[in-house]
């Protein structure tokens, strides 16, 4: 897009350019030398910073054909003072898995962009979509079929299936317990349709994490999440063990930090041991020791539920909702799963009712008989604590 | 906000193109929309779901959930879909004159 | 019609040979300086890759000139982090000094690796959100000018330290499980225009948004009225309804919470919790809010024990301690009253003073 115009002062964003760390403001203002949008940007958002308020409209609802989400609307709430910023759309762009690019891939990328929007960009975004900042619902099309030529398409929004995301696993993590990478791309190509086609009650995530550091956030921040775990043994190398303490590690006090005293050292053997039955992976003899220790062979995810911010009714982590399971290509037992919890979820969530705030409102119990799955006490932190017990009919004698 | 003249009325419709006053919603409304929202031509089966999502919205005050519309009205998604290419929240609720339904964050 | 659900672009055509030779070998990783991380794989192979710091909003222009770095020392292969920094994967060791040089002389940060402040993840802010209570980006460039050696391993922490900025309650992001969270609140009830709210209110919709049962319907006007006891600020019924306003410049702040994790390394995932209820929106230096983050960062970092996170370290020494020693004055703000409130609640007589 060509520019003329000369952009309005911004005194207090020219003051963010200074200091060491990288300045958003120099970025819109690169844009701007060549996107009318950004100068648009940059004059709205010096507003927002004298006036201390946000100057966006309420939500709007543009898209493209056959999708139901992928873009979010935005128009400015001033259209005679910010011209340019009065249609400023966002498209949600699903990130390759990993967030590896070819600089080949990302030219391609840019020149659509700087072509059809405002050359701005969230790298990445909070759920993990490359964020197309501002374009016109005129350009929304086109620039959505330009996409599809260099095979970028959009992610999700809205009731649907968002965007999945994952650490980098396999390709460069020497923790990792699963593909992190391919579950993440088979997942997305396989839920293709219910990501693009909201349906559901409200957002649904989707994160993996390769092992339970898990970097992806995926406990925190998905109603499903799906975390590399192993069951058997740790992997120790005790010669590479004892180099380590060679070269000063203090391996009493690294035991002292196992949170259930698997973890031992005997001084005189110079050799560590790990009772495996009381090991609950927590990683932390294994990110001290790297070159020593390894995950164990047998490797699976642990699935947990319910993660989520605040909205509606309060942040939650991730509950455990299967201790192990097996996690490989196809992945057809998890996609199962998922498809029998989201269905649950469809059927009985109320409008803007995540999964975890479902499944407090009906009771764990009655969750996991919908979905068929046991109860297990790896579930809970203690069972429960009061005696008020729903009875089912068939459990007890017939009365009369 | 601007205006659009359908047979002789002036409408008032927001940025995303929906009706402002969901009173003056009128058939002639529906197909000017119609067209705005890639569908050519109104047939019986669109009615189906017009009327239907009307009828929601008289009855409840707000916009049943896309789920429910398939069910109610026996259409998958994908028939949705290719009655309405751009959704049934942006193209089936504006035919129908429905305010704009509330998208989450 | 257009190609549609054809999904991202593959990943194996994303991949550096380096990788795809390695792919599920990797041995161990090592951080042989700041900034740089030495992966070495049980093929012998080695791949050093590069982390520099990002706005995380940036150019066209940004992304050509990574692209052409990429491209002179990479063979053309980058990728970002979960936390929006930049990495350069280097399979040639040769080339690792001249990319370190020219990436200094093109002033970019390297960093953010081991024990670092690494980058903030953070919102959208008043650059592209209708909600944001303050600007996320903002208080991202001041916080993280602020702790730039931190980044650059100039200075060291004891352990990792998570920093998320949400410029809303909605909290998009891992603010709910960060070391250090800057959330912007609204401190006023929101006000309701009835006569748009007549039009375009699906009343039902926005009765059943509001968590604490505040809203109920007011006939007359076919619109909504909000108790104003049982209203927490919360703006859930903003979103439903775009007749209900809650943006207030006047009152609309900034808070401060503290010791979330989400990793399960050594202790469990916790929530962060209220540490400074408010602090007035300063834009655009906010100067209140990074004294606060550096005061909080330099409390833990002279307190904990090596490889303490802020809630590990908080977790020892207990929170009547924390408010202590941060010197930070404990109000009924901190007082949970919402739905998980009473596991809050302190029932032993084991504290201190
Ligand atoms: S979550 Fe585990 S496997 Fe994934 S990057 Fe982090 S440490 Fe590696
Ligand atoms: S992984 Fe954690 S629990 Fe298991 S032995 Fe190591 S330190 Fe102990
Ligand atoms: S935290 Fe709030 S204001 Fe910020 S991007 Fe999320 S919803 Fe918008
Ligand atoms: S701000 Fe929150 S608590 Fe207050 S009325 Fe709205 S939804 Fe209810």
């Amino acid at each position: 897009m060509d520019v003329e115009k000369k952009v309005a002062a911004t005194p207090l964003l020219d003051e963010l350019e200074k200091g060491d760390w990288p300045s958003f403001v120099t970025e819109i203002k690169k844009a701007a030398k060549t996107s009318k949008m950004a100068q648009g940007l940059l004059e709205q958002v010096e507003a927002s910073y004298v006036e201390k308020t946000g100057h966006w409209k309420h939500g709007g609802i543009v898209g493209v054909k056959g999708y139901g989400g992928g873009v979010v609307g935005r128009y400015t709430d001033d259209p005679d003072r910010f011209p340019d910023a009065r249609e400023f759309h966002t498209m949600r762009v699903n990130q390759v898995p990993g967030f590896f690019y070819t600089s080949e891939k990302l030219r391609a990328l840019a020149d659509i962009w700087d072509k059809y929007g405002s050359g701005l960009y969230n790298m990445h975004g909070s759920t993990g979509d490359i964020i197309l900042l501002g374009t016109t619902t005129e350009n929304l099309q086109p620039c959505f079929d330009a996409l599809g030529e260099i095979d970028f398409d959009l992610g999700g929004s809205g009731g649907a299936l968002r965007t999945l995301s994952c650490c980098c696993g396999e390709a460069r993590c020497e923790k990792s317990c699963i593909d992190a990478m391919d579950m993440m791309y088979d997942l997305t190509m396989y839920y293709q349709n219910e990501m693009h086609r909201p349906a559901w009650p409200y957002k649904f995530k989707i994160k993996i994490s390769g092992c339970p550091n898990d970097c992806a956030a995926a406990s925190a921040r998905s109603d499903m999440a799906l975390i590399g775990t192993w069951r058997d043994a740790i992997q120790v190398n005790q010669e590479e063990v004892r180099k380590y303490v060679a070269d000063g590690m203090n391996m009493v006090q690294v035991c002292r930090k196992c949170p259930t005293e698997a973890l031992g050292w005997d001084e005189k053997n110079q050799t560590l041991s790990i009772k495996t039955e009381d090991c609950v992976r927590c990683m932390h003899c294994i990110n001290v020791m790297p070159k020593a220790l390894r995950i164990g062979k047998e490797r699976g995810i642990t699935v947990q539920i319910g993660g989520k911010a605040p909205v509606v009714k309060g942040a939650m982590i991730g509950w455990i909702l299967v201790p192990f399971m097996k996690a490989e290509a196809p992945y057809t037992e998890i996609k199962d799963l998922v498809s029998r919890i989201t269905e649950f979820w469809a059927e009985h969530g109320k409008n803007r009712e995540r999964l975890g705030e479902l499944v407090e409102r009906l009771s764990l119990a009655t969750f996991l008989e919908g979905v068929g799955l046991k109860p297990l006490p790896q579930m809970v932190s203690a069972p429960r604590a009061n005696p008020y017990i729903f009875w089912k009919e068939e459990e007890v004698v017939k009365n009369g | 906000m601007s205006f659009v003249e359908i047979k002789g009325q002036q409408i008032e419709l927001d940025e995303d193109g929906f009706i402002v006053e969901p009173d003056l919603w009128s058939t002639d409304i529906a197909e000017y929309f119609a067209k705005e929202e890639e569908v050519e031509e109104l047939t019986e089966q669109h009615w189906k779901i017009i009327n239907y999502l009307k009828d929601y919205f008289k009855q409840f005050g707000i916009a049943p959930m896309v789920r429910k519309v398939c069910k109610d009205n026996n259409v998958s998604m994908q028939e949705l879909y290719a009655l309405f290419p751009t959704g049934p929240a942006k193209g089936a609720c504006k035919i129908a004159g429905l305010p704009k339904p509330t998208g989450c964050v | 019609m257009a190609r549609t659900d054809f999904g991202p672009p593959d990943y194996k055509t994303m991949l550096p040979p380096v990788i795809k030779r390695n792919y599920g070998k990797w041995l161990y990783h090592e951080v042989p300086q700041p900034g740089v991380l030495r992966h070495v794989s049980e093929t012998g192979e080695e791949l050093y890759s590069v982390r520099v710091a990002s706005a995380r909003l940036v150019s066209s222009e940004f992304i050509r000139d990574i692209s052409d770095i990429a491209e002179k020392y990479c063979d053309g292969f980058l990728r970002f982090t979960t936390r929006n920094n930049v990495e350069f994967l280097v399979s040639d060791k040769a080339k690792l000094e001249p990319l370190l040089k020219e990436l200094d002389e093109k002033d970019y940060l390297v960093g953010g690796v081991g024990l670092s402040i690494s980058n903030i993840v953070h919102t959208q802010g008043w650059i592209h959100c209708k909600s944001a209570v303050t600007d996320a980006s903002g208080l991202t460039k001041n916080i993280m000018d602020t702790m730039v050696d931190y980044f650059t391993g100039k200075k060291s922490v004891p352990s990792r330290c998570r920093i998320a900025v949400a410029c809303c309650v909605n909290m998009c992001g891992a603010c709910h499980c960060s070391d250090i969270a800057v959330v912007g609140i609204h401190r006023t009830i929101p006000r309701i225009n009835h006569e748009l709210a007549s039009k375009i209110c699906e009343i039902p919709n926005t009765i059943a948004s509001c968590p604490t049962g505040a809203i109920r319907p007011n006939p007359k006007l076919k619109s909504v009225e909000i108790n104003h006891e049982k209203c927490m600020m919360c703006g859930n019924c903003t979103v439903v309804c775009p007749a209900i306003k809650i943006m207030d410049p006047e009152n609309d702040g900034v808070s401060i919470w503290v010791g979330g994790k989400v990793s399960n390394a050594r202790s469990k995932p916790m929530f962060s919790r209220l540490a400074i209820p408010f602090i007035p929106n300063n834009p655009p230096f906010w100067p209140e809010v990074t004294d606060a983050v550096k005061h909080l960062v330099e409390v833990w970092a002279s307190n904990a024990r090596p490889g303490e996170r802020m809630g590990e370290w908080i977790g020892r020494i207990g929170w009547e301690r924390f408010f202590a020693i941060a010197d930070l004055p404990f109000t009924d703000k901190h007082l949970d009253d919402f739905t998980h409130a009473n596991t809050t609640f302190r029932s032993t007589t084991q504290f201190k003073y």
